[in-house]
């Protein structure tokens, strides 16, 4: 069988899943190395300092093992060494679709980013394999002093800032994935709001895999100055191989004073992809920090986007969620540690598992010992449609503060029967009858999505359903 | 194996692990020093009796000797082969005769003897016996040891009941317990004695129309610290369960509740709960909840659990204020109504009146 036939026959339903030639202008070899950290670095051309924080990352990474907990059986069959740590594809980074290469445009057209970006984005940034293709902003939100780049432009242009916040939300020494990325971050986006600025219409990125056996490590930081507001959206899509590849990004989010930050991102990577990423906003006083996130692809995804509540007043909201399918285990959830008094939390988790998938919720909720009249609550289901698949709930709550009221609740299930027979007697197909039921059980979270979204992953998931019963 | 060369060879448990994590193995084990096995654990007095004095009724007997027992899956070895290890000459087997029948609950008194002391109790409860037992633990020792092994009987109804009154030391408690069949277990934990209490308590339904009811009563004060994990596996069709947690906390003590809820594949029609309430009553205390759940099983009525945490309700305060009662009445009045939710379904009303006779110093204590 060619590769080509092989790649289609597994790509299935999943509309993302093809790839184009590989036309890299740089290409590494597979395998990680002090050497392949100081490489990348020297390539950019980065100042000493972020060097120096890619190498101590590096050596952390070695030296830390691998997770003990979750899916240990897959993190154990990562193979570090057959991963391809940076691949250029591009020259430069166009700021019109006609400067960037034409296979690369052509991906972004089929997955309809040019045309989305003119109907209602404020401004977009793609990133192919390693590095950022194209990357636009609207000209009155320049004006206005936001500053929305790639990372690596973000570090060139503004280095004063980065260098303040690079890393002090989440720290290379935080997990072994974070010391991963640390070591050989590439691409992703920085965005700086002014105090009292709105960016009224979301700013959206856009992750593209193509080659086999790619790492891609994104890395992005927000920063909402005071009273400001914006919305960032993440796409994600690659191609389906036979073989693995990993994805591991960092995103730091700083919501300073009143300022409010909503990170919506939907995931849909192929099912050979390993989604391990590490994602922490702190909401100053007053601020309000809103992940919004839904995983439907990969092979294996570990995320558990966190809040940290550092000033009083602040707010965390969370909603997650999961569709796992053959194959996959989707192991997310979400964190909040709620350290000023007068924080309150929500945390909504949803998650379906189909076809001997695996769909598991992560949690942990924590008050600390100063923390007065903070308030939390907690909402996961589940819905198990076969039996094959299976679901798991894992929360964790820890409150050292007496006036903290806290509440977690979760519940399994399966589709109703009377559900299905009410949608079918009213003319409906089981699919679509299936499909409506899961449709409306992912709602909270299609709601809160920009239009265009919402109606992809709706038209996604009954493709999903299709086939489900009988 | 012997239990000491199973124990001795065994890696130690890591803080990672969600069972070790909030207390570790060193802090449960008697000398702190875990690669060692104590020689002086000395045999409690034990001494089986009825709740009100009346005479035992035949059919139930305790004999210093060990049944053999089937061990549960996933079981932790480090605490069961060490608590192997240290009860060899302390073993004790409860036979209950197929349709035994009693009213009057029957009583473990358990007195604990020297600095450590530790036992080894096998449950042997026939097919279709109706009862209800509780076992009290006394005493003052340094560290107290106790395994509870074995098998409610097909068809059988029995609700069992732990009550925890040592004055101080560290309490490390492992239990595990097989539902076979039509079998009805309800087991209840009191716990207000220990400065620290571990306990890693396991149930398995492994017998169609298995039902379980898993309470806790407990309360911490001072610098008490209470870490109860408690495992459920529903490994047949038809199975039930709900657990009921409700700690209340003051002083600077600690409770962790950790509760796991397993539905194999093939436990069509399992019905699980768990529930974790905690009633916070001073700034120093913390509670800890963490109820996991893993479901291989789609067609199940319902698996689910929840936790809250929170203070005593300022209005419930300011209602029985409004009706005469002192802060600390109105307080000791609904600390002793929290516990009492799960208290009360433990069993009869010989039990939950002698439960509450027991508790009676601790709950005032705590309302102040």
């Amino acid at each position: 069988m060619s590769e080509g036939s092989e790649a289609r026959d597994a790509v299935g339903d999943y509309k993302a899943g093809w790839h184009d030639p590989e036309n890299s202008t740089i290409r590494f070899d597979f395998g990680l190395s002090e050497k392949v950290v100081r490489d990348i670095s020297q390539i950019k051309n980065e100042p000493e300092w972020m060097t120096e924080i890619r190498v101590k990352a590096y050596r952390h990474f070695v030296e830390r093992p691998m997770p003990t907990w979750g899916n240990t059986k897959e993190l154990m069959e990562i193979d570090f060494d057959k991963v391809c740590y940076f691949l250029k594809s591009s020259e430069g980074i166009g700021s019109s679709w006609d400067d960037v290469p034409e296979d690369i445009r052509n991906t972004f057209d089929r997955l309809g980013i040019p045309e989305a970006e003119q109907k209602w984005l404020s401004g977009v940034t793609t990133q192919y394999e390693s590095e950022t293709v194209y990357h636009s902003i609207r000209e009155d939100l320049e004006k206005q002093g936001v500053i929305f780049l790639d990372m690596d432009s973000g570090l060139r242009e503004h280095e004063d800032i980065v260098k303040k916040y690079f890393g002090s939300v989440i720290p290379y020494s935080d997990n072994k994935f974070s010391a991963l990325n640390t070591a050989v971050w590439s691409g992703g986006s920085f965005i700086y709001v002014p105090k009292g600025v709105h960016v009224e219409m979301p700013v959206q990125a856009y992750f593209r895999i193509n080659a086999k056996n790619m790492g891609q490590f994104e890395r992005t930081l927000i920063i909402a100055d005071e009273g400001s507001s914006i919305h960032y959206v993440e796409g994600c899509t690659a191609p389906t191989y036979s073989t693995d590849s990993l994805h591991s990004a960092v995103v730091e989010l700083l919501a300073l004073p009143g300022a409010h930050i909503r990170y919506t991102t939907v995931q849909n990577w192929s099912n050979n992809v390993y989604n391990l990423v590490t994602k922490r906003g702190v909401a100053h006083e007053n601020a309000k920090i809103e992940w919004v996130d839904g995983n439907i692809g990969s092979k294996l995804t570990m995320k558990y986007p966190a809040v940290i509540l550092k000033g009083e007043g602040s707010h965390a909201e969370v909603i997650s969620v999961a569709y796992a399918g053959s194959g996959q285990h989707q192991d997310a959830g979400a964190k909040v540690h709620h350290m000023a008094s007068n924080t309150t939390s929500n945390i909504l988790s949803k998650s379906i598992s189909k076809d001997g998938g695996r769909g598991s919720y992560r949690g942990m909720a924590k008050v600390m010992p100063k923390a007065e009249n903070c308030r939390m609550n907690i909402v996961c289901d589940a819905l198990i449609l076969d039996e094959e698949s299976r679901t798991d709930t894992y929360p964790t709550m820890e409150i050292a503060n007496s006036t903290a009221h806290c509440e977690h609740e979760a519940s399994v299930s399966k589709v109703g029967d009377e559900q299905l027979f009410y949608l079918m007697s009213r003319g409906h197909t089981e699919a679509e009858a299936l499909g409506m039921i899961v449709n409306g059980f992912f709602e909270p979270f299609t709601r809160e999505l920009p239009m265009e979204y919402a109606v992809e992953l709706n038209k996604l998931m009954s493709l999903e359903m299709e086939g489900s019963i009988g | 194996m012997n239990p000491d060369s199973v124990y001795l060879s065994s890696e130690m448990p890591d803080r990672a692990d969600h069972l070790w994590r909030y207390t570790p193995w060193r802090k449960a084990h008697p000398t702190g020093n875990v690669r060692e096995i104590p020689d002086a654990v000395s045999t409690p007095k034990i001494v089986l009796k009825t709740i009100d004095g009346s005479s035992l009724p035949e059919g139930i007997s305790l004999v210093h000797e060990q049944t053999e027992f089937d061990d549960l899956p996933n079981e932790e070895i480090i605490t069961k082969s060490f608590l192997q290890s240290v009860t060899k000459n302390s073993k004790f087997t409860l036979s209950v005769i197929p349709k035994f029948k009693s009213t009057t609950p029957i009583v473990v008194d358990i007195q604990t003897e020297g600095n450590y002391c530790a036992t080894h109790l096998c449950l042997e409860i026939g097919r279709l016996a109706e009862f209800e037992l509780v076992t009290v633990i006394r005493g003052e020792c340094k560290w107290f040891g106790m395994m509870r092994t074995g098998s409610t009987g097909e068809g059988s109804v029995c609700n069992d009941v732990f009550v925890n009154k040592l004055s101080k030391g560290v309490t490390l408690r492992v239990e595990s317990i097989s539902i076979p069949r039509d079998s009805q277990f309800k087991s209840g934990t009191v716990s207000s004695g220990s400065t620290l209490t571990k306990a890693d308590l396991r149930y398995r339904m492994f017998g169609p129309g298995g039902s379980l009811n898993v309470l806790g009563s407990i309360l911490s004060a001072g610098e008490m610290s209470l870490d109860h994990h408690i495992e459920i596996y529903h490994d047949s069709p038809e199975t039930f369960s709900r657990l009921d947690w409700n700690s209340a906390c003051g002083g600077s003590s600690k409770t962790v509740g950790t509760g796991m809820l397993r539905v194999s594949k093939g436990s069509a029609g399992a019905d699980a709960a768990q529930l974790f309430s905690n009633l916070l009553l001073s700034s120093d205390a913390q509670a800890d909840s963490i109820p996991e759940l893993e479901v291989s099983e789609h067609d199940v009525v319902g698996c689910g659990h929840g936790t809250a945490s929170g203070p005593v309700d300022e209005n419930q305060m300011f209602y029985l204020g409004s009706r005469g009662m002192s802060p600390s009445e109105s307080k000791s009045t609904l600390i002793a109504a929290f516990l009492n939710s799960t208290l009360s379904e433990m069993g009869g009303d010989l039990m939950h009146g002698w439960l509450i006779s027991e508790l009676e110093d601790d709950l005032n204590e705590l309302g102040d």
